[in-house]
């Protein structure tokens, strides 16, 4: 491990750049898209879960 | 709970759609289900492991105005305790209403003590939680 290989990912305090993604919705039972942008003009608080790998345990 | 929750792994929106259909684990599921394949959003916040393709296990809480408020990263073999996350996010409420107050680790729910740090407090911190 060397200084190189530390790097990156936002840190409490900083913002958020514009984002987009697919997704699926189970409440729809359709695709979708979660858009950062659409979050803030719209004013809501977004909680990010991220998870290794779909069939596995969350 | 007051924030739109969104779940995001490196599989295909696909793949999210089988899993969810599949597992009865997750029939009552509502949250969208983030699809990040690249694994770029992953690498912008910094959990994505280059060796397997995969995201770590990140919580981050957003404000409305986009600041990343809170950080959680447990490596693939630990769960995530609700409980705490719900916590995090209800002292994020309050203190986004009393900017002067901090909310200590013992912090539950609104109506709890909080601190609001001064000179007075300096040092009695015991005292005021008393």
């Amino acid at each position: 491990m060397t200084m190189e290989d530390v790097c990156c990912g936002l840190k409490v305090g900083q913002s958020v750049p514009d984002f987009r993604i697919e997704t699926f919705d189970p409440s729809k039972g359709d695709f979708g898209e979660f858009s950062m942008a659409d979050q803030k003009s719209a004013g809501k608080w977004t909680i990010l879960f991220f998870y290794p790998a779909d069939f596995t345990f969350v | 709970m007051g924030a739109e929750v969104v779940t995001i792994s490196t599989d295909t929106k696909f793949v999210h759609l089988a899993w969810q259909r599949e597992e009865k684990l997750l029939k009552d599921v509502k949250y969208p289900m983030g699809s990040d394949p690249t694994g770029n959003v992953s690498r912008l916040f910094g959990v994505y492991d280059e060796e397997t393709g995969l995201a770590l296990r990140g919580t981050f809480i957003v404000n409305p105005e986009g600041t990343v408020l809170n950080s959680e990263v447990n490596y693939y073999n630990m769960g995530r305790n609700m409980e705490e996350l719900k916590r995090k996010f209800k002292a994020n409420l309050h203190l986004a209403e009393h900017s002067d107050e901090g909310c200590p680790a013992q912090w539950k729910d609104e109506g709890d003590r909080t601190l609001r740090p001064s000179a007075e407090l300096v040092g009695k911190v015991y005292e005021a939680l008393e």
